[in-house]
């Protein structure tokens, strides 16, 4: 772990945040959660949330701790485009807007993201895509632990093993309380907190160091950050265009939401959360281009973010930025949390191993995946394993594999179960050697590529012809014989 | 190709106008849900 000793605030100070916001945070979750009585309301916050709650959920969840860390990270390390590249990610959350009214439509009943592969492709796919999904959920988990961690240790000086733990318990307790309402309802106030700490942080950079004195210090030390033509950093714009798409497409987070949203507010919320969520990366990141001008000793590129902070703000600025950080990391932590369970709940204990089980039993289960989720994500996280950057590109060879099944198997009835298997098997895998062989930036792309392809030359080989009336499964009739 | 400081300021600049204008829009859209009574 990094020892940084430019704390900005104490020990102190930080755990007396932690406990107000804590306190906060849970109370709202039991507030909101204490009149859930039905599945629907625990797992999809009774399938009727509207637009405003609906966009600042989207742009919560997307804006993610990795959002305030690896966004000044890649700025550091890859320049314009490392900004650009990371924004790009909003081009998911926008591509997935016509997809939500489409699901919405074809998967009325559905619950998460496995009910549609199940349906659609059958049972093996199903569980390839259940790997695949639970690979991603635990590495975004373990990402976002470690980030609260080391973010709560560079700003306060508390022990990395400290801080994680203790984010990791808030966000636990507060979902377990309220489910998905109290996700969505914490998701707002986080937003708000979010946008406001951002701005707060760009406008003070922009004050104290100045676009010139920043652009000519860069320019003198590093002018290939300044450079439209560095290779590494398009490869890079490209591979984060297609992780964005494939985390968003795929993942059982931003699926719920769909099921969970009114009618007719999904599309919506969706397109206006990627328009509000692309310029976060290139706010939240320019910051990292004022290290040279401020003459900061780097020691590791995740932490350019919290080290530029601690070095312009002072007490309350600081404190603003310890806020905006805990609240971008709760916001994505308890919607993975909230969207895992039910993934686990819905395709795992419901899909193969209790078909029968009731409502009551579900939501009783539902907790317990949600605590044993908490404490798994802890025990990984414990030992600092991999930069926070390398950890999070390292999954884009998952979840970039799955972009075409999906949108195949959404709108094209030759889509067929045989191509989308191969796609996400033989995708996922040549993403994993790009990975190795080439480097990080490249994994999605080739991952997608070779997925694409795949899926395409199967639906001329071998085309079926699906009935979309086979998604339009009733939800209390989840059959035991399809899903085993 | 080197950018400009230009570029780099109105880049930043667009980007940090779109954020300050996001809150704004979403507190606003709050208050309309929240009068029709279609929070959620």
């Amino acid at each position: 772990m990094n020892n940084v000793n430019s704390a900005i605030l104490d020990a102190n100070t930080g755990w007396i945040i932690l406990a107000i916001f804590s306190a906060i945070w849970i109370f709202l979750g039991w507030f909101w959660g204490r009149k859930t009585k039905q599945l629907d309301d625990f797992m999809l916050a009774g399938r009727n949330v509207g637009m405003a709650l609906g966009t600042a959920t989207a742009m919560a969840t997307w804006v993610t701790s990795n959002t305030t860390l690896v966004a000044p990270q890649f700025a550091l390390q890859l320049g314009i485009w490392g900004m650009l590249g990371y924004s790009l990610g909003c081009i998911g959350l926008i591509l997935f807007a016509p997809l939500v009214k489409r699901i919405r439509s074809l998967v009325p009943h559905g619950y998460t993201s496995g009910d549609f592969i199940r349906l659609r492709y059958g049972v093996w796919t199903w569980r390839l895509f259940l790997l695949i999904s639970m690979c991603y959920a635990v590495g975004w988990l373990i990402s976002m632990g470690m980030a609260g961690g080391v973010l709560i240790h560079a700003l306060t000086g508390i022990d990395y093993q400290y801080g994680m733990t203790v984010i990791l318990i808030i966000c636990v307790t507060y979902t377990l309380l309220g489910g998905l309402r109290a996700v969505i309802g914490t998701d707002f106030i986080q937003t708000i907190l979010i946008l406001v700490g951002v701005i707060i942080l760009a406008v003070l950079t922009i004050s104290e160091i100045g676009f010139e004195k920043m652009h000519k210090d860069v320019l003198s030390e590093q002018p290939e950050l300044l450079n439209l033509l560095m290779p590494a950093a398009i490869m890079f714009l490209f591979n984060n265009l297609l992780f964005g798409i494939g985390e968003i497409f795929h993942s059982n987070v931003w699926w719920s939401r769909a099921f969970a949203f009114r009618e007719g507010v999904g599309s919506k919320a969706y397109l206006l959360a990627g328009i509000i969520w692309a310029p976060i990366p290139i706010v939240a990141g320019f910051i990292a281009l004022s290290v040279s001008s401020l003459g900061l000793n780097v020691p590791a590129a995740d932490m350019v973010g919290p080290m530029v902070a601690a070095k312009l703000l002072g007490f309350t600025g600081a404190v603003i930025v310890f806020i905006v950080v805990f609240s971008s990391l709760a916001s994505s932590l308890d919607s993975l949390l909230a969207a895992t369970s039910d993934l686990i709940l819905q395709d795992i204990y419901r899909g193969h191993i209790n078909p029968q089980a009731s409502d009551e039993q579900l939501r009783r289960i539902a907790k317990i995946i949600i605590v044993l989720l908490g404490i798994i994500t802890w025990l990984i996280c414990l030992p600092r394993i991999a930069t926070l950057g390398s950890l999070l590109q390292y999954l884009g060879a998952f979840v970039a594999s799955t972009i075409w099944p999906i949108a195949a198997g959404l709108y094209l009835k030759k889509a067929n179960s045989t191509g989308a298997f191969l796609a996400m098997l033989l995708g996922t895998l040549s993403g994993i050697w790009a990975f190795f062989s080439i480097g990080f930036y490249v994994a999605a792309l080739v991952s997608a590529v070779v997925s694409m392809s795949i899926v395409l030359i199967s639906m001329w080989l071998i085309p079926d012809n699906f009935e979309w009336e086979r998604l339009n499964e009733n939800a209390n009739q989840l059959t035991g014989e399809k899903a085993l | 190709m080197i950018v400009s400081s230009g570029f780099l300021s109105v880049m930043v600049t667009i980007a940090l106008t779109v954020t300050i204008i996001a809150p704004i829009v979403l507190v606003i859209l709050w208050i309309k849900d929240w009068k029709k009574g279609q929070l959620w």
